[in-house]
């Protein structure tokens, strides 16, 4: 016993001397807690310091999620076999062994709600393709601005996943099945693991709409590593960002004074007290955010051809473009991890069991020139280099038709694509068969992706794993090097 | 973490005399410095290596293959196939082929019991092997878990002796003491008394002393003023609120969520648990009949209502879609709640840490496996509106399979799991008896609130029948007439069936069935008397259809007269009332709700004996446990560092004699968590300064204060921040319990921040900022510190309304300016202001007054919004 409790002593990381080593950003302060307590309860064991575990290609991540599940047949994984065989049931291919049920054993329900079947009969394309760029990667007719980045795209079409209810959600962005309960995000993991860029702004900024099974981000890693959530106005960016009853800037300074005095004083009685260095600091800090986080949000430095490339100036792609605009703006000022949710709430608004042509060319219409806007953005300012970009979602949709113009949730082979942040541009990795339904060439789960951005982020999610939180194999995942540059 | 720190001080010389032995024997060729160093490696990289890996199947608990690894001794015996190494020579040592093998069927660790090694790790073994295995010699084996601190029977340890005794208020200081001694540290001073008086206040009600209240507790003389204040706190039903909150999070208290209008988690009404809670700690309930309570209410009190509520502890884990998510966070959270042990980590392997293997998990689900959940009515309401979520044993025969490999998609059914507790755990045996219920558990229809309920809805529809008028008037009020009637003989009818003999029961079934008939006649009649009048009104084009509405009124009034005088046959049936409603699953993949079923009329009594097991008093960890939860909520901090984990793989405490002591305290005490918070308050552990000052001399030795010679100052929890900001302003609403205030009132609602409606989906943003308990799991609460909380409390509208609210009941008694801040001072944030932060105070004061349009009682206001933003009014100092 006493040999343990020597352990203890030696052992637990001086947490004062952290606390002003580390310039007390965001994350810092959030991290100086878990210290506090985590330090207190395992003894091998130091949280992360906030630097990188290798050199990082990448500084931030922007994370285009869009709700309720993209079609890959129709956005970037183009199939003509599904026109060629349309109306035959795939039983009626050559495709047939596609259904085989060992391979369709993956899969692991929540709620059998009459969503996530097999869809027998093959639905044609709803959209052409041409190719694009010096690369010829083939996109959809839908994603014109999009396909006008293609050159700077790393394509993997070879993705899967286990969870067919949209609680995939949550699986694509913390790795883990809803079966299993409730993981930290990838957001998360990145704000524990580094270091802030810029003490003036959160580190990880959420915005849009989420779904109740993926509202959250920190959850054992602690609320403080939630992403913050961000309304593009600025009059009113974030909760409690001004004071619900109008101060007087002069009476806001008498106090602001005030209270460093006090605290100060204070630490006669208290010296050398942590917690009360942290709040003063936190203070601080908070103070310098009502400033910049209007400021972010605030497009009127912006010109307005910017603003056009981003499509703001068009009613349709208004609001996401915006959004983009403003994630822009936080990675030029050092945030981390931006998370957009694209049609969040319920299913998701990409979620199309039935007119599919319809509901997926309205939200291309909203969301392609914003996407495309940000990537030539982010490069004209030599931003993408040190930016991953990522667009996903949930999971693809089926090769069949549900209905007579509907595609249903689909788990064994859908598309990402990447960009930017020291990834390659203008590769496709990994496919699927011929009628887009297994992933069959260098096959991915879901958190592939994530040590993909952790790699490049010169993050090691092994390094980051909390005492008592065992994580599997495959949480960690395994980079994707292919896309790699 | 260097070499040395874990490297025994004693280690050396041992070494020392090993690498002598290996020298003189020559048993390999190298160097004397070599063999030193493999020895300390082994101890620095290879034992931990083995510890993590090999031991849970090769250790102490088990020997797989009559193989242990846990000393270099035991290694060198090999096992039942042989020897395991080979000093000097990794090439013919077994274990390096096992573990470095790519033949899955013979590598170790096997599939799925563990990742294999990597090669850095092959490598350390294979260096140590190839360095002849050396190791120092008086290694001392794991221990077996029967000796784990844990699991051994709780007794009554002896006191220690301590040279400080003058400090020592009570038995738990004095094992503070103890350590302070050992450690050469000196404990702080006691807390200056309004210091104290605001950390006791907040710790037992939530809520800080009134002005009064200071000023009365400053004033008094006598040496007991502490010890009375602690009296009449615990007596007062705020602490029910403020410790029913903690409980909550331990419990896991959710309010029901879903996807929008559909109830996915937990349960309608689960309030009623929460209000049990509050109510059984403000009783002081004894902490083991609680958790009984709570596990097996519907088979101890089945006819109990006001006891009922507690089962929604297991009402609140109901999950719609999966019973194996379900029965796995029940499983995981008993464990983690009661027993501070992490069974969930059994459900696809053995424990590696823990003797708990993997069947023992299964075990666990199996006391729980025919438990459903039903909603009883309640006295006035109908069980959308109110009712009492509660679990019974709906599906009796219901049988438990060990998923292989922890996949629910791969039962073992080839036996059934019967329901158990683990090995090292046993004390007599689990007697599991089945209950038989009281027939109003099982037919709630029966209950009197429910026939009276229908009675008075029926009475309601007469006396609303009355008023009416119009041409179907008399016709309605005659339906409203045979409506009672009926309600009234159905009524009859049921108590007769279950209390009647059976010549009463013959009778009122007769009476019932008629009654039933001649209610239908009537509706009959009013039906062709409607369709007769609007026939008189309709236009031509739809008189066709009016007509055809006649003739089926017609035809069924002479269907119904008819019926009127028939004999009454056997199939003839009395309608059901409904009494309770379960809570309909939809497990099945249909997507409607599963088929409905009867309540049966037993219970297995599985829950009965595991709550029993759970309370015994032998049970060596239940108790230990508790004391872990109060202690942590007490100073923020536990004396076990992981409360939900108690088992081997937790950090060992350094005051297992100190848990034994609450943990018989406790026990003895008929589980009074009121005598638990009585001893720790009062004790001078608790009572010391949070300060620093004066302290260089302990601070150099132990900087983060892990043997408590000073008070931890804690970050108030988000509920205490909002209720103490409105009760300083004066306008806190003490109501207490209820239904959970819905979110879009709770920015206008002044009740206490446990009322609010909080689940996975809905949580108060303002109470959100400062460390919300998780529904999902909440042991410990987090402290961050965090921007947003700073922007939280100089900007929400509860703290700028509020501080104009204290100012002005501050000004009601303080008439000067000095008096004013004197008085916000220690109203506010506990400190009785130095000079100078008077006169900061009030030179601050003269600013505001000099800002246009802020001067006079809005300066006293921003004052107050200084101070609510002190670090000292978030912090329980």
């Amino acid at each position: 016993m006493a040999t343990n409790m020597n352990r203890h002593t030696q052992s637990t990381p001086p947490r004062r001397s952290f606390l002003t080593n580390m310039g007390l950003g965001f994350g810092s302060l959030a991290l100086g807690v878990m210290l506090n307590q985590d330090g207190v309860a395992r003894a091998d064991w130091a949280p992360p310091t906030g630097v990188p575990h290798f050199p990082p290609k990448a500084k931030s991540v922007i994370w285009l999620f869009m709700n309720g599940g993209v079609s890959q047949m129709e956005t970037f994984d183009p199939k003509p076999m599904l026109t060629k065989y349309a109306g035959k049931t795939i039983a009626e291919t050559p495709f047939a062994d596609t259904q085989d049920p060992k391979k369709l054993a993956i899969e692991r329900l929540v709620a059998p709600d009459g969503n996530g079947r097999q869809r027998n009969k093959l639905y044609p394309l709803q959209v052409g393709y041409k190719r694009h760029g010096q690369s010829g990667i083939e996109i959809s007719d839908w994603f014109p601005h999009i396909a006008g980045q293609a050159d700077r795209l790393a394509v993997v079409r070879s993705m899967w996943t286990t969870d067919s209810n949209h609680g995939a959600q949550a699986q694509f962005h913390s790795g883990r099945h809803r079966n299993d309960g409730s993981f930290p995000t990838l957001g998360a993991w990145v704000h524990y693991g580094l270091g802030s860029l810029n003490d003036n702004l959160p580190q990880f900024i959420s915005i849009g709409k989420r779904e109740y099974w993926n509202k959250r981000d920190g959850y054992y890693l602690g609320p403080a590593h939630d992403a913050v959530p961000l309304r593009i106005d600025p009059n009113n960016p974030l909760d409690f960002s001004r004071p619900g009853t109008p101060i007087s800037p002069q009476s806001q300074q008498i106090g602001r004074q005030l209270l460093e005095e006090l605290n100060d004083l204070r630490g006669e009685q208290y010296p050398d007290d942590p917690e009360m260095e942290a709040r003063i600091a936190s203070y601080e800090l908070a103070f310098r955010m009502q400033s910049s986080i209007p400021e972010v949000v605030d497009f009127a430095q912006e010109t307005a051809e910017t603003k056009s490339l981003y499509g703001i100036d068009k009613p349709h792609s208004k609001d996401f473009g915006m959004q983009l605009l403003a994630s822009r703006r936080l990675v030029e000022r050092g945030v981390r991890f931006i998370q957009i949710q694209h049609g969040g709430g319920g299913a998701g608004a990409w979620d199309s069991h039935s007119g599919l042509k319809k509901n997926h060319g309205k939200l291309a219409l909203a969301v392609d020139q914003p996407i495309g806007g940000l990537l030539e953005d982010l490069a004209r300012r030599g931003l993408l280099e040190e930016t991953l970009v990522i667009f996903c979602s949930e999971f693809g949709r089926t090769p069949g038709s549900q209905g007579s113009d509907g595609r249903d949730h689909h788990i064994f082979g859908f598309t990402v694509w990447m960009a930017g942040g020291g990834l390659k541009g203008g590769v496709v990795h990994g496919a699927t068969d011929e009628i887009g339904f297994h992933a069959v060439e260098d096959r991915h789960y879901v958190t592939d992706v994530h040590a993909t951005i952790l790699h490049q982020l010169g993050l090691d999610s092994r390094q980051l794993e909390i005492p008592g939180r065992k994580r599997l194999e495959i949480d960690h995942g395994k980079p994707i090097r292919e896309i790699i540059a | 973490m260097t070499t040395c720190a874990i490297l025994p001080a004693k280690f050396l010389p041992l070494a020392a005399t090993w690498l002598l032995i290996v020298t003189c024997l020559n048993v390999c060729s190298v160097s004397a410095a070599t063999a030193d160093e493999a020895s300390a490696k082994y101890e620095s990289h290879v034992k931990p290596l083995l510890k993590a890996r090999c031991y849970a199947c090769h250790g102490a608990w088990k020997q797989k293959a009559g193989l242990r690894l846990d000393t270099a001794k035991f290694i060198l015996q090999g096992g039942d196939s042989g020897e395991a190494i080979v000093p000097g020579n990794a090439k013919a040592s077994p274990i390096l082929d096992r573990v470095a093998t790519n033949d899955v069927s013979q590598r170790m660790p096997p599939e799925h019991e563990g990742e294999p090694l990597k090669a850095d790790e092959i490598k350390l073994i294979r260096d140590w092997i190839e360095a002849g295995a050396p190791a120092p010699e008086a290694e001392e084996p794991e221990h077996s878990p029967k000796d784990h601190w844990s699991f051994r029977p709780i007794e009554r340890p002896a006191l220690p002796q301590v040279k400080n005794a003058q400090w020592v208020r009570n038995p738990i200081d004095a094992w503070i003491a103890a350590r302070h001694e050992q450690q050469g540290l000196a404990p702080q001073k006691e807390a200056p008394r309004i210091v104290l008086l605001r950390r006791v206040y907040l710790d037992l009600i939530g809520l800080p002393p009134t002005t009064e209240e200071i000023a009365a507790a400053q004033a008094d003389t006598s040496p007991q003023w502490y010890e009375n204040i602690v009296d009449k706190l615990l007596a007062d039903p705020r602490y029910g609120e403020r410790w029913g909150r903690h409980w909550m999070d331990v419990w896991r208290y959710s309010d029901w969520w879903g996807l929008n209008a559909q109830l996915r988690n937990s349960q309608k009404h689960i309030w009623h648990w929460r209000d049990w809670i509050v109510e059984s700690l403000n009783e002081d309930r004894p902490y083991d009949e609680m958790i009984q309570m709570m596990l097996a209410a519907d088979e101890l009190a089945p006819n109990d209502p006001q006891e009922l509520r507690a089962s929604g502890f297991l009402a609140r884990n109901f999950f719609i879609f999966n019973r194996d998510q379900w029965m796995d966070e029940v499983v995981t959270h008993v464990s983690k709640g009661f027993l501070g042990l992490t069974m969930n980590c059994a459900k696809c392997h053995d424990h590696k840490f823990d003797p708990i293997r993997q069947v023992d998990y299964y075990r666990m689900r199996a006391f729980f496996e025919p438990y459903h959940v039903r909603t009883d009515v309640v006295p006035g309401a109908t069980v959308s509106d109110d009712g009492i979520p509660r679990a019974f044993d709906g599906k009796l025969d219901t049988p438990t399979y060990l998923f292989i490999r922890g996949d629910e998609s791969r039962p073992d059914k080839s036996h059934a799991i019967e329901p158990g507790v683990p090995e090292i755990l046993a004390f007599g045996e689990i007697d599991i008896q089945p209950v038989e219920l009281p027939v109003q558990a099982w037919r709630p229809e029966s209950r009197r609130w429910v026939l009276d309920n229908y009675i008075a809805a029926a009475e309601e529809s007469l006396k609303a029948a009355k008023k009416k008028q119009g041409e179907t008037a008399e016709a309605e009020l005659l339906v409203a007439e045979a409506n009672l009637k009926s309600i009234q003989l159905r009524a009859a009818a049921i108590t007769a069936e279950i209390e009647g003999d059976d010549a009463a029961r013959q009778q009122t079934r007769q009476d019932a069935i008629q009654a039933q008939r001649e209610l239908a006649f009537a509706k009959a009649r009013l039906e062709l008397l409607s369709a007769e009048t609007s026939l008189a009104k309709v236009a031509e084009k739809d008189r066709k259809e009016a007509e055809k509405k006649l003739a089926t009124a017609k035809e069924s009034l002479k269907k119904q007269s008819d019926l009127l005088k028939a004999e009454i046959k056997p199939e003839d049936k009395v309608e059901p009332f409904v009494g309770a409603k379960w809570s309909a699953t939809r497990f099945g993949s249909t997507q409607r709700d599963d088929p409905e079923f009867a309540f049966p009329s037993t219970s297995t009594g599985r829950r009965t004996a595991l709550a029993r097991w759970i309370t015994d008093k032998r049970n060596p960890l239940t108790a230990r446990v508790a004391v872990n939860h109060l202690w942590n909520r007490h100073f923020a901090a536990p004396l076990a560092p992981v409360p939900f984990d108690l088992g081997r793989n937790s950090a060992p405490t350094p005051y297992p004699e100190l848990i034994d002591y609450l943990a018989t305290e406790l026990i003895d005490h008929q589980w009074s968590m009121k005598h638990l918070h009585r001893l720790i308050v009062t004790s001078a552990t608790y009572r010391m300064s949070s300060s620093q000052a004066g302290m260089e001399a302990n601070l150099a030795k132990d900087p983060d204060n892990q043997f408590w010679w000073r008070r931890r100052p804690i970050r108030l929890e988000s509920q205490a921040i909002r209720d103490s900001i409105l009760y300083l302003a004066g306008t806190l609403d003490p109501t207490m319990g209820g239904p959970s205030v819905p979110t879009k009132e709770q920015a206008n609602s002044k009740r206490r921040s446990l009322y609010f409606f909080h689940s996975n989906n809905e949580r108060n943003p303002f109470l959100l900022t400062f460390d919300e308990a998780e529904v999902t799991e909440c042991y410990r609460r987090e402290q961050s510190v965090v921007p947003q909380q700073a922007l939280a409390m100089t900007n929400s509208d509860l703290v700028l309304q509020s501080a104009q609210q204290i100012a002005q009941r501050i000004s009601a008694s303080a008439m000067d300016d000095q008096q004013f801040v004197r008085q916000a001072f220690v109203t506010i944030v506990g400190i009785d202001p130095t000079k100078r932060e008077l006169a900061a105070g009030l030179k601050a004061l003269q600013d505001w007054n000099q800002v246009a349009g802020d001067s006079g009682d809005k300066a006293r206001g921003h004052l107050v919004w200084i101070l609510l933003n002190h670090n000292d009014f978030i912090t329980v100092r």
